[in-house]
């Protein structure tokens, strides 16, 4: 299959720090993708490369044909972030807040109602979406967040660390969205120190220790003979030292 | 541009539902009325006081007719310069020799009744030579051989009103339009990474020079308005109150319609540097309480070239002065508010130099919206 996301020698230094180190990954359309490791290994900063909210200092990442240094623009239209910070605007409504982003993402003016309305029904956002953004739950904040990061409707899919603030009930409905996401054919990336959740929702995985990929492949490969993902990553980050 | 109109649009609907910023500018529009009216009732309680001048010694026959003319009462007292540190306005001896004056003039109600009392004993000294004079047959405008008639080509009342508005209109409309939107664009900067709703904002495809674009316009757009609010209650204010009488009519102060249109040119062209300048200030904080902290010596930049009217009222600078960015604004309309003209070059000079400022303020928004620290800081 096509790689949607392709990700080559990616380097890229923060400050003092030499944050990525090579960092090569293929994530394909129809899959969801894991990228695990430890906080501070470059999840973050790999997926903020690839979305192009970051430059590359050496190697090249691509998605779906467009280079992320020459048509950034092109890369933002195809693809939708959402991250652990459930930022909203306040004092606008949550069905303000997804209209917002759906007129940036360039949305024709006829098509931004019913685009909105479509999210808001497949996220069953309905009772809330007339509320101001200041008092909703953080449920109810992150959907908002998911649904104007889909609102455009983008084929590249990027989750990092996202259930990290919210509760049970709402990790769920995000772990079921995922996975709805892949079925309709979007490529999945879903960046996670919870292997957990990686082990039961990725078809394949990118381990990443200080900037590097310590090991990569199919799921079910990677854990190998060990008896879970967990035990496999440790095992790998522990080698990599 | 089309991102630039959403954003801006967005951005007005966020500040119209802002409480903070339309607090801000009901109060600018409320607090200059307020100011005026308790000036002009200190002013004009100032002017209808009566003071005290403590005395000793035999007072010169009609001399009492003309102090008490004058709004100053008289009072005995055992040692007048004793009594002049705080009993009174003003003690006076009379003796053989003439008038011992003692008054403190760190009190001022004492400068006040001295100038009075100055009046008083020129009045009295001219009235009782020409009355010796006349005594002796000899006519007394001997002593004034070349008399003078005044003309004033403009009522000292309007002049007045002039002096004050020459002040005041700068220093109000400066104010407003660095003050009007600054909450504004420390939200929209600084509060916009506080929230984390950046990141999300730049994942867009939108250009983000389109996007700073319609932030800096309805930031822009609020200064104006605060600025036109304030300036438009102080001039209702000062209809109310009258600056002396001029031609047996009460003078008011009013701006002429030449002066009001370079005064809303002069305020979109400061609306939008200041919206520029303030917006890159904030994009350099991290919250909106160091946004504060960076923009408070705005405050203290902005305030002191309006003051220079105030403390050298002739000041007559070369056109290089008019390069000088709020410096000239000041400048225009004190010349257009005083001479009820437009030096058109003048005008142009400073139009330029806002320009080309405002230019800098959006370039170095713009680099600072645009770095990659800015997320990485975050």
């Amino acid at each position: 299959m096509e790689a949607a996301v392709r990700v080559d020698r990616l380097e890229k230094t923060l400050g003092p720090n030499k944050v990525l180190r090579g960092i090569s990954l293929e994530a394909r359309s129809g899959e969801i993708f894991g990228l695990l490791g430890p906080n501070g290994a470059g999840k973050t900063t790999t997926l903020r490369v690839i979305c192009t909210l970051l430059g590359p200092d050496a190697g090249s990442v691509d998605v779906l044909g467009f280079d992320t240094r020459t048509q950034p623009e092109e890369v933002r239209r195809r693809v939708g972030v959402v991250t652990a910070e459930i930022g909203v605007y306040p004092r606008l409504s949550a069905r303000e807040n997804i209209a917002y982003f759906a007129e940036l993402s360039g949305i024709r003016d006829g098509e931004v109602s019913r685009r909105v309305d479509t999210v808001i029904e497949r996220l069953d956002m309905g009772s809330f979406a007339k509320q101001r953004a200041e008092s909703l739950s953080s449920g109810q904040k992150q959907k908002v967040a998911i649904a104007r990061a889909i609102v455009h409707d983008p084929p590249v899919l990027m989750f990092d660390e996202p259930t990290s603030n919210l509760d049970v009930l709402a990790s769920r409905e995000i772990r079921d969205f995922m996975v709805e996401s892949k079925g309709r054919g979007k490529c999945v990336i879903f960046s996670t120190h919870v292997l957990h959740d990686a082990e039961r929702l990725c078809d394949r995985v990118t381990i990443i220790h200080e900037g590097r990929v310590v090991a990569g492949g199919p799921t079910a490969e990677v854990r190998g003979r060990y008896q879970d993902l967990e035990d496999a990553f440790l095992s790998l980050v522990e080698a990599a030292r | 541009m089309k991102a630039g109109a959403i954003v801006f649009r967005k951005e007005m609907r966020e500040i119209l539902r802002d409480r903070r910023t339309l607090i801000a500018i009901g109060l600018a529009a409320l607090a200059t009325p307020l100011v005026l009216f308790v000036i002009s009732q200190v002013s004009t309680r100032t002017v209808a006081q009566a003071y005290t001048v403590g005395y000793t010694g035999t007072m010169p026959a009609g001399l009492d007719v003309l102090f008490n003319a004058t709004g100053l009462n008289l009072k005995l007292v055992d040692d007048p310069a004793e009594a002049a540190k705080q009993q009174v306005d003003i003690g006076i001896v009379f003796s053989d020799k003439g008038l011992d004056e003692y008054y403190d003039p760190t009190r001022q109600s004492a400068q006040i009744a001295d100038i009075r009392l100055q009046a008083i004993l020129s009045k009295y000294d001219a009235a009782k030579v020409a009355a010796s004079l006349q005594a002796k047959g000899v006519d007394p405008s001997v002593l004034n051989p070349l008399p003078v008639s005044v003309h004033p080509l403009s009522s000292p009342a309007q002049a007045a009103g002039n002096s004050f508005l020459s002040f005041f209109l700068p220093y109000i409309l400066i104010t407003m339009s660095l003050t009007g939107g600054l909450s504004a664009a420390l939200d929209t900067s600084a509060g916009e990474r506080e929230r984390k709703t950046l990141e999300s904002l730049l994942l867009t495809p939108a250009p983000r020079g389109n996007i700073l674009i319609g932030k800096i316009l309805a930031v822009s757009v609020i200064s104006l308005v605060a600025a036109i609010a304030a300036i438009t209650s102080m001039l209702i204010a000062l209809s109310q109150i009258s600056f002396g009488v001029s031609q047996g009519e009460p003078a008011h102060i009013g701006l002429s319609p030449l002066a009001a249109g370079v005064m809303i040119w002069l305020a979109v062209l400061l609306a939008a540097s200041f919206a520029s300048l303030t917006i890159a200030l904030g994009t350099l904080a991290r919250n909106f309480r160091q946004g504060q902290a960076y923009a408070t010596p705005l405050y203290f930049i902005t305030i002191f070239p309006a003051s220079i009217v105030l403390f050298i009222p002739d000041f007559n600078p070369s056109l290089a002065y008019y390069l000088i960015p709020i410096l000239n604004a000041v400048l225009v309309l004190r010349d257009v508010i005083v001479h009820g003209t437009v030096a058109w070059t003048a005008l142009a000079v400073t139009t330029l130099s806002l320009v080309v400022t405002g230019a800098v303020c959006f370039y170095a928004a713009l680099r600072l919206f645009t770095r990659e620290a800015l997320l990485v800081r975050s």
